[in-house]
């Protein structure tokens, strides 16, 4: 059933939302006992917004675009009331006082709100193993000895094993939209930098953070995206450009001129993913659409490097709010202030948050500041220049979304960090860049799930909407 | 950079802006004073919420750079300064680093100039509240009220060469922020970090935190530089050191001794974008910008010949200032600048009132000054009449009426006063005659007695003399 005929059914009171409604919640616990998708299921605010709706259409009110639609929630988008940790202990009980901008709209729109999903601790992670402490791992829903991948590992996972109507509202710094849409073989969408308000969005890298989409089908992403994108006067950072109707794009024909990029199929590339998606770019290429191999030498040489440099600073300075003072995980008040906030900040945090702040820490401080951070700065906007060149003459740019399928969790326990930063090669540039990109499965149904990428200029969402669009119809 | 000078003075000021709301958020700056009333998810500093820029704020800043000479910097761009503290709710501070709003600008004082080394904008931490004294408490309570506040940096040269000195600048500084209405005393928080060093030391530099306004960073210099001189000697070797003023009891006190510096790891705040100063706004807020103190001055001594410590002292003052320019709308410029400069301000001073809590109504003060000029009423009467006037207000013309207080020019009066005065006092009279000059004085006196001061001192001397003779 796709979205608009779902949302009909529910406004003609065909489907009882609040029975449906508990059929969700019901099936969401059942797949999370198994899986460990999500962090908290917020039945009561769930049951609270479907009674809403169904006196709303007592009253024949029910204007909304997302009427009736489950929406499930990364941990870190802030849902007023809803403990919201950003997947951390550190934010243990911590209850927002408000919506987060994202959430606001969606339930304007009428969509109900079913929980907050599993992440890598505050979206330290390209597999989603490095939860906070005392939470589950997320399990691949096609092999549960395998990664969801991550950081929105609990999003990807919930949307593939969910066979009710739901979209995940998710977020990427780095690729944690791409990585698991691609394990888990769904749609992932991250959109241009600034698109989506990021008001209510438990900070990561500031300047790297997007609120995006993942779903089973473009229209139902498509749906959402146009809800929540555009300008938002509490997000300095959000871009006023109008927001183009992104449904009407699923099925839009058009001209589309894709670059391959050379680098990512080179060495390191898993043969089946490489198969995969250059068996779809052929497929493309056989209805006409016009491709040729292109190169991004900058973006592949330095991505990964320059986005771990920017990401890691700029996360340092935003985790030094934790300490359990104001909100979230405390212990007895004992010591001094620096004994106390040491103290909760050494038992709360995991392994990755440490690593982290003491990496960022360290490339901002004076005498590292302007050869680590600042000059990360200056490499990004030689990376954005290197992909505006290219947008010039492409419309998308296309490569596997990531180097191989969902790992299993004992390859990943094997990898050193460095090997571990490696596995956002594809997905660094794009997201240090801001452009949208956007994951979905290409390989044969049987198989792991293999995923494609395809990255836009700024703004240039609908073209990844219509792409996304032509390769759903080819199978 | 090397000094020569005996002392040397830098000062750090932070003063709070006269916004409606906080610098990063629509809390208000003013209201409830119940402790964590006037809070929000972005001056808590609440995971997911983000600071906008308050544009008054920078706009209010930007005066202030240019009403100090700074160069503009072409762009606002924040930073984060990070550091632990309870009194931090994001334990960094949004503040400007790299490029602060102003640079390189002066203040003018009466004879000398101070050199502003930078002007920047910043937010205010939160108010730390120790229960039981700073130093016996086990606890301290945090309040949030404050929390994003406005906060003006402006650092100086180390350029000042007295205590005297750095009071001056304060007081002009305060005087330059109060007629840019971005600040009001009393009701917004001023506060300096004092630099301080003497030659006899080799410049061993101590930083006095915290001092709040100009009459206490006199005294606290006064008091830092007399210590600074008994270790020296005493043969004591001075270190780096931070201190703090107790004002109640004249004195500083230790903080830490400062080994290095700290470093804060600043990095541009990624949430706010930077913003464009544009030549279009500049000089809009240069229109807008008000005749500061000096401008007052020269217009003052050139245009209406006042004085020069007459023009200085009523432009100090933001109150005078007004005052004065709205009663020389119908008072010679010259008797108002002295009514304002000599008598008001003996009022005020004999009665301790402070100018910040003085009120007079104009329109009385101007009835006042009027009579004096038409020679209505003597000056003796018109000091008598500002007295009551200071206290409480009443309508000068018809009090004057119903108290029978205008001056008396029936010279037939004046004279039978004189010859009173002088067949009872036959004595001085005769000093008089001797050649005591002074003696006169005491006639005078009498007749002024007697007319009820309604008599002009100088027509009654002049007259007594000739009577005499």
């Amino acid at each position: 059933m796709d979205i608009s005929e779902y949302i009909n059914k529910v406004k003609s009171n065909e489907i009882d939302i609040i029975e449906h409604t508990k059929k969700v919640i019901q099936e969401c616990r059942k797949i999370n006992k198994e899986y460990n998708y999500f962090n908290v299921i917020s039945e009561e605010l769930a049951l609270e917004q479907a009674k809403e709706l169904k006196k709303r259409i007592k009253k024949k009110d029910t204007k909304g675009n997302l009427f009736g639609v489950h929406v499930s929630v990364k941990d870190c988008v802030c849902v007023k009331d809803v403990e919201s940790r950003a997947g951390s202990k550190i934010l243990f009980g911590y209850r927002p006082v408000f919506d987060a901008t994202v959430i606001q709209k969606a339930k304007e729109q009428g969509a109900i709100i079913i929980g907050k999903t599993s992440q890598d601790a505050f979206g330290y992670g390209s597999f989603n193993v490095n939860v906070g402490l005392d939470f589950k791992i997320p399990k691949n829903p096609f092999d549960k000895e395998r990664a969801t991948g991550g950081s929105s590992g609990g999003a990807a996972g919930i949307t593939q094993k969910l066979d009710l109507p739901h979209i995940a509202i998710s977020e990427s710094t780095g690729g944690s939209i791409a990585a698991p849409a691609s394990y888990c073989g769904v749609i992932g969408l991250c959109p241009t930098y600034g698109r989506v308000s990021r008001y209510g969005l438990m900070d990561y890298a500031n300047s790297l953070d997007k609120i995006g989409v993942m779903s089973k089908n473009i229209e139902d992403c498509a749906v959402l995206l146009h809800v929540i994108a555009g300008h938002d006067n509490k997000d300095s950072t959000s871009l006023e450009e109008p927001v183009e109707n992104y449904p009407e794009f699923v099925n839009k024909k058009s001209r589309l001129k894709i670059g391959i990029i050379k680098e990512s199929l080179a060495k390191g590339i898993d043969p089946e993913v490489k198969d995969s998606v250059l068996n779809t770019i052929k497929k493309l290429h056989d209805n006409g659409i016009k491709t040729q191999e292109v190169s991004l030498p900058l973006v592949f040489k330095y991505g990964v490097q320059t986005y771990y440099l920017i990401s890691l600073t700029e996360t340092s300075t935003n985790l030094a709010k934790f300490c359990g003072m104001r909100y979230g995980y405390e212990e007895k008040l004992e010591g001094n202030f620096n004994e106390y906030f040491s103290k909760i900040r050494s038992n709360a945090f995991n392994r990755e948050a440490k690593r982290r702040i003491i990496l960022g820490t360290f490339a901002r401080m004076a005498g590292f500041r302007d050869a680590y951070y600042s000059k990360a700065m200056k490499v990004r906007t030689l990376m954005i220049q290197e992909y505006k060149k290219l947008f010039k003459k492409f419309d998308l740019l296309v490569c596997p979304t990531m180097p191989n399928v969902a790992p299993k969790f004992y390859e990943i326990d094997k990898l050193t960090p460095m090997q571990n930063f490696m596995m956002d090669i594809m997905t660094a540039g794009p997201n240090l860049a801001g452009f949208p990109h956007l994951s979905m499965p290409c390989g044969p149904e049987d198989n792991l799930p293999v995923g494609i990428m395809f990255t836009a200029d700024h703004l240039e969402e609908k073209k990844l909407i219509q792409i996304a669009g032509i390769i759903e119809k080819l199978k | 950079m090397k000094f020569t000078k005996d002392i040397i003075i830098g000062l750090e000021i932070h003063v709070e802006l006269n916004t409606n709301t906080k610098l990063f958020c629509s809390c208000p700056t003013k209201g409830s004073e119940k402790p964590n009333s006037r809070v929000c998810e972005i001056c808590l500093g609440h995971p997911g919420s983000k600071p906008v820029v308050n544009k008054k704020a920078i706009e209010y800043a930007l005066k202030l750079a240019l009403a100090l000479n700074c160069k503009i910097s072409q762009e606002i761009v924040f930073s984060r300064k990070s550091y632990f503290y309870p009194d931090m709710s994001k334990n960094y501070q949004i503040t400007q680093y790299e490029v602060p709003l102003g640079k390189n600008g002066k203040i003018n004082l009466k004879d000398s100039s101070i050199g502003i080394t930078r002007v920047h904008i910043e937010e205010d931490p939160a108010s730390l509240i120790h229960p039981k004294g700073i130093s016996s408490s086990k606890f301290v309570l945090v309040d949030y009220n404050r929390s994003g506040n406005p906060l003006c940096e402006i650092v100086t040269e180390p350029e000042i060469d007295s205590p005297k000195e750095a009071r001056e600048f304060m007081k002009q500084l305060i005087t330059i922020l109060q007629y840019l209405r971005i600040f009001v005393p009393g009701q917004n928080i001023i506060k300096a970090d004092v630099n301080i060093s003497i030659k006899e030391s080799g410049y061993a530099r101590a930083e006095i935190k915290n001092v709040s306004g100009f009459k206490e960073i006199e005294r606290a210099l006064e008091y830092e530089i007399e210590r600074q001189k008994q270790l020296i000697h005493g043969n004591k070797k001075l270190k780096q050191e931070t201190r703090a003023w107790l004002p109640e009891k004249g004195i500083t006190q230790l903080l830490r001794t400062k080994e290095t510096e700290e470093d804060y790891g600043y990095i541009i705040d990624p949430d706010l974008v930077p913003f464009e100063i544009n030549n279009e706004l500049i000089n809009k807020l240069k229109k807008e910008l008000p005749e500061l103190p000096e401008q007052k001055v020269k217009k003052y001594t050139e245009k209406y010949k006042i004085a020069k410590d007459d023009a200085f002292v009523i432009s100090s003052e933001l109150k005078l200032t007004e005052l004065f320019e709205n009663i020389i709308k119908k008072i010679d410029p010259i008797l108002a600048s002295k009514w304002i400069r000599r008598e008001l301000i003996r009022v005020l001073n004999y009665n301790k009132i402070e100018l910040s809590d003085f009120k007079i109504n104009e329109t009385h003060f101007i009835d006042l000054l009027k009579s004096i000029q038409d020679k209505k009423i003597t000056e003796k009467t018109a000091q008598g009449l500002l007295e009551k006037l200071i206290e409480k207000d009443f309508d000068v013309n018809a009090f004057v009426k119903k108290e029978n207080l205008l001056i008396i020019s029936d010279s037939n009066i004046i004279e039978k006063y004189c010859k009173e005065a002088i067949s009872e006092n036959q004595k001085v009279v005769d000093d008089y005659k001797k050649g005591n000059e002074n003696s006169i004085n005491f006639l005078v006196g009498q007749v002024m007695r007697k007319s009820k001061g309604k008599t002009d001192a100088r027509e009654v001397k002049e007259l007594l003399k000739r009577l005499i003779k």
